[in-house]
């Protein structure tokens, strides 16, 4: 017999730009599917934030977060982060206990043109150059 | 160069000081140590918040230098580790 008991979680996910630009509502849907799938209750989705990583996961060095607050039994956490680990448009995934949904989650999503997303693909923009300091060392000729 | 070969330990060094390599509770002059108390809340989305606490070779702060306590310093430590897992901050290196 095993204990069963209804929790809030929160989920951050991290999802493929290159899925993100071929259309942001059926990316949602198809991810949000993941947890209804496992019997979970959606009580917000919405987008986080649309960003340039830290580091470059999967080729990528921008990314889409999606913000997932649902309620769900504690045995199914097991096959909804098993579900996201083999989506191949969610990047990465983050899944934590949360006491209670802030009410910011509840307000609307703004509006986001997935053609808006700068390509990730360009190289990063190079660095300033600091301009040199004190007089150039001239090489000296070694002596034969 | 006989002072070159001395120690370079003292209090709080790394060759253990007055109080053997321990950390105290109280400062330099027997004072307790004032804790810091976080200025915005403690969580992964936090990013610009939690990269204060991170040093240039994204290294997480020691509570000597965050000054919080116990209970904040594992609440920041566990921030960061989630803030890294999703990309958010670097593991090595800044931004």
């Amino acid at each position: 017999m095993t204990l069963q008991r209804t929790r809030t979680y929160e989920c951050m996910c991290l999802l493929d730009n290159r899925e993100v630009r071929k259309g942001w509502q059926p990316l949602k849907d198809a991810v949000t599917g993941v947890f209804t799938k496992h019997g979970a209750k959606i009580l917000s989705s919405r987008r986080w934030d649309e960003r340039r990583l830290a580091y470059a996961i999967r080729g990528q060095q921008r990314g889409t977060y999606l913000l997932v607050y649902f309620a769900a039994d504690t045995q199914s956490l097991t096959g909804i982060r098993r579900d996201l680990q083999f989506n191949e448009s969610v990047l990465r995934d983050l899944l934590v206990e949360c006491a209670e949904v802030p009410q910011t989650a509840y307000e609307p999503e703004a509006a986001f043109d997935v053609n808006a997303i700068p390509a990730d693909d360009a190289p990063a923009a190079p660095e300033p150059v600091a301009a040199p300091q004190g007089e150039p060392v001239a090489e000296t000729p070694t002596e034969a | 160069m006989s002072n070159m070969m001395q120690s370079n330990g003292g209090p709080g060094g790394r060759d253990g000081g007055r109080d053997g390599g321990r950390r105290s509770k109280f400062g330099r002059f027997g004072a307790r140590r004032r804790e810091v108390l976080p200025e915005e809340p403690l969580e992964y989305k936090n990013v610009a918040y939690l990269s204060k606490f991170v040093s240039a070779n994204g290294r997480i702060q020691s509570r000597k230098r965050t000054g919080f306590s116990g209970q904040n310093q594992r609440k920041l430590a566990e921030a960061i580790k989630h803030a890294r897992l999703i990309g958010l901050l670097p593991f090595v290196g800044r931004m």
